[in-house]
């Protein structure tokens, strides 16, 4: 068993708006934080939707936290799964050139077409100078950003880290997945999640929600594996879980006998947030955290995967 | 106390060595050579710059082709690493066993070809969409070693690789994993190639790293892995380790999404964490691999940064950069610089920075100019900086 995480503050986005006011909404925010920002220096211009809720995210994670923006400190990395959400900036850009050749390539838009401009867009905009990556992971990057942080924050190399997914999915990306039979997950719009995490008992802000533990798996038994690293670092037997959460996964049935397998028999519920790839896993982190299974704050595990990158488990339990 | 990680296997492909061999490689760069050339991946003719070092592809053919040429240069790199180290593929505790791949680019080469394709209405290019992910090398090769421990894909612009085998080091001195290949792998490609063409950060003719005239990078590709295993996993298959990482620290500029800060501020703290996470001094470094991309910001950032983390060690401390050579190969770059520490500590050699003929008096530290050098390595350092403010640094041993 290995220390809990603490869940200093939580930010998600998601990009799909029911209504036009909640449309509004979130561009009203985004100004709101944009013109806080910028009041130091030179207005900020963000040019794509993902950036948009990344920012958003990062936002409401740090000011729930009470840290201080711009922080100015290499304590604060980042760490940010990101794949698919770039794939329809690199495919316009790219039809740029093919039409229109070097006068088609915009120097605008070729750094979004790096995984890690979104990560370094946050670095940038809240000051944040300590360790920031970016993981590519299909499904599972989020997650696999969550497991990267628990690592650096256990191992004494961060105090503080945001971490979690973000995506866009768009027209290109589902076209493509489509194509090659991955558009099981796909579902047009966006969204993020980020986790501002700290470790237990450290000097770290106050925050109830938990961490408990982090385990994944590649190969057949990608599954299976993830779940047993999960609790056994989280010191949580099968018996004492909850309930179970999925985020994006390849195979459902794959994640029922993986569960049953563990000897967890309580019921498996998808994720209202599992269509958003890369921030997939940990919007279903947070709603884990956010939401009492049974009317008690019990262990609840997260399951994700991706047909290529593998699994990933985590057990979550809500502050009191 | 954690446990030493050693390095027991060494891959390299680059255009120097398409078929992997480390002494050509090696070779190559201790005689001054460079391998930038006229494009040939695809038609640069209405480019105002047109030169790239590019791995002879008819070398990457596979039998399985047409394959994406990252993926190629992985699989062989990542299968001389896996030799020299004595390792084969099922061999060990598999879920003890893991890798981490750094790249930018992925498997863009075949996205391109796809969307070319469907551009012109062309059928049957689907399959091409299959190497594009990102996560698609790591898989692949993790699928080939049949590891089943930790697999990831890290995406840090140009210090990528040097990230891969920071993560991976972590991994096995924090006890977690026994043995973890990391490195990095990119090939040029027509969408990065037109980006740095309009941010006007090519040469037009050769890359001349710390030089009063340089005029910029030129895209490289290549793939590096090295084999990490903890001590006591290495002594007990009777491996000969070639080294060790000794330490790692990334920091952020948090400045610009294209540009260095001008001072080197997440550089210098990259350089000042790494010191502090191997317990060495500045004056315990013997050479110094630089980022030396040949852009006039970068060459003088990373001459300030070195000097705020160095102190008075930094004007006497050797300090080269293989893009002159080898030009800049993006995810692959912090891996081949790995690479190159470890000859360079074997041999007690190091390369010189190629086409370095008119030093900048604003850059004016021993960047090794004209011809390699003998020199005892004992402790090197990689550094590695990039797009977004990235910026990592790896501490390589001997084994004394």
């Amino acid at each position: 068993m290995s220390s809990p995480v603490r869940i200093v503050g939580l930010g998600s986005v998601r990009a799909r708006d029911a209504t036009p006011a909640d449309a509004e909404d979130r561009a009203g925010r985004l100004r709101g934080v944009l013109t806080a920002l910028s009041a130091e220096g030179a207005p900020i211009r963000l040019l794509h939707g993902i950036e948009e809720v990344a920012v958003l995210a990062a936002h409401e994670a740090l000011s729930r936290s009470g840290i201080p923006m711009p922080y100015r400190g290499d304590d604060l990395g980042v760490v940010l799964g990101v794949e698919e959400g770039i794939d329809g900036i690199k495919a316009r850009y790219y039809q740029g050139v093919l039409a229109d050749g070097p006068l088609g390539a915009s120097p605008l838009t070729f750094p979004l077409t790096t995984p890690n401009t979104i990560a370094a867009r946050i670095s940038i905009l809240f000051d944040l100078r300590g360790e920031t990556l970016t993981v590519g992971g299909g499904n599972v990057a989020g997650a696999q950003a969550l497991g990267l942080a628990v690592r650096a924050l256990r191992d004494g190399y961060s105090a503080l880290t945001l971490a979690g997914g973000v995506t866009c999915v768009e027209q290109e990306f589902l076209e493509a997945a489509s194509l090659v039979g991955r558009s099981e997950s796909g579902q047009p719009g966006g969204g993020a999640c980020l986790f501002l995490l700290g470790l237990q008992g450290s000097a770290s802000p106050a925050g109830g929600d938990r961490l408990l533990g982090y385990g994944e798996g590649f190969g057949p038994s990608d599954l299976q594996d993830a779940i047993w690293a999960c609790l056994e670092d989280a010191g949580v037997p099968a018996r004492a879980v909850g309930a179970v959460r999925t985020a994006a996964v390849c195979d459902w049935r794959s994640v029922v006998r993986a569960v049953r397998g563990a000897g967890i028999g309580v019921d498996i519920v998808r994720s209202p947030s599992s269509g958003l790839c890369s921030a997939s896993f940990p919007l279903a982190v947070a709603e884990a955290a956010g939401q009492p299974a049974g009317g008690t704050r019990i262990p609840v595990l997260v399951v994700g995967s991706d047909c290529l990158a593998g699994a990933a488990a985590a057990v979550v339990q809500g502050g009191q | 106390m954690r446990e030493r990680v050693l390095v027991t296997g060494l891959g390299v492909v680059s255009p120097f060595n398409p078929d992997g061999g480390r002494e050509r490689f090696w070779e190559s760069l201790c005689a001054g050579e460079t391998a930038v050339g006229a494009i040939r991946s695809f038609d640069a003719s209405a480019y105002p710059c047109r030169v790239a070092a590019e791995v002879d592809r008819g070398w990457l053919q596979s039998a399985r082709a047409p394959a994406d040429p990252a993926l190629c240069m992985a699989e062989r790199a990542f299968e001389r690493a896996l030799e020299h180290a004595g390792i084969a593929p099922g061999s060990g505790a598999p879920r003890r066993a893991g890798i981490i791949v750094g790249t930018v680019l992925g498997g863009t080469a075949s996205g391109e070809r796809y969307l070319r394709a469907r551009a012109h209405d062309a059928p049957g290019v689907t399959e091409a969409l299959t190497q594009y992910p990102l996560r698609a090398t790591a898989a692949a090769l993790a699928e080939k070693a049949g590891f089943t421990g930790p697999v990831l894909t890290v995406s840090t612009a140009c210090a990528s690789g040097t990230d891969a085998i920071g993560l991976a080091y972590r991994r096995i001195a924090s006890g977690s994993a026994d043995v973890m290949v990391a490195g990095g792998v990119d090939a040029v490609c027509e969408l990065s190639f037109s980006g740095f063409c309009a941010l006007r950060a090519l040469t037009p003719d050769r890359v001349r790293p710390f030089s009063r005239n340089r005029t910029g990078l030129a895209l490289g590709e290549g793939a590096a892995f090295l084999v990490l295993e903890r001590e006591g996993a290495a002594k007990k298959r009777a491996a000969t380790p070639l080294g060790l990482i000794a330490g790692y620290a990334a920091r952020a500029d948090a400045f610009h999404l294209t540009a260095p800060h001008r001072d080197g501020r997440g550089l210098a703290a990259a350089v000042t964490g790494v010191l502090q996470d191997g317990a060495v001094g500045a004056d315990e470094i013997d050479y110094v691999s630089a980022h030396g991309t040949g852009t006039p910001y970068n060459d003088r950032m990373e001459t300030l940064a070195l000097k705020t983390a160095f102190g008075a060690r930094a004007q006497r401390v050797p300090i080269s950069s293989v893009k002159g050579a080898l030009g800049h190969a993006f995810g692959a770059a912090g891996a081949i610089e790995a690479a190159v520490c470890l000859l360079a500590i074997r041999d007690g050699i190091v390369p010189p920075t190629a086409n370095l003929e008119e030093p900048d008096p604003e850059c004016d530290l021993d960047f090794v100019p004209g011809r390699a050098r003998s020199v005892r390595v004992r402790t090197a350092l990689s550094v590695s900086a990039g797009f977004g403010g990235q910026n990592a640094a790896l501490l390589i041993g001997g084994l004394v």
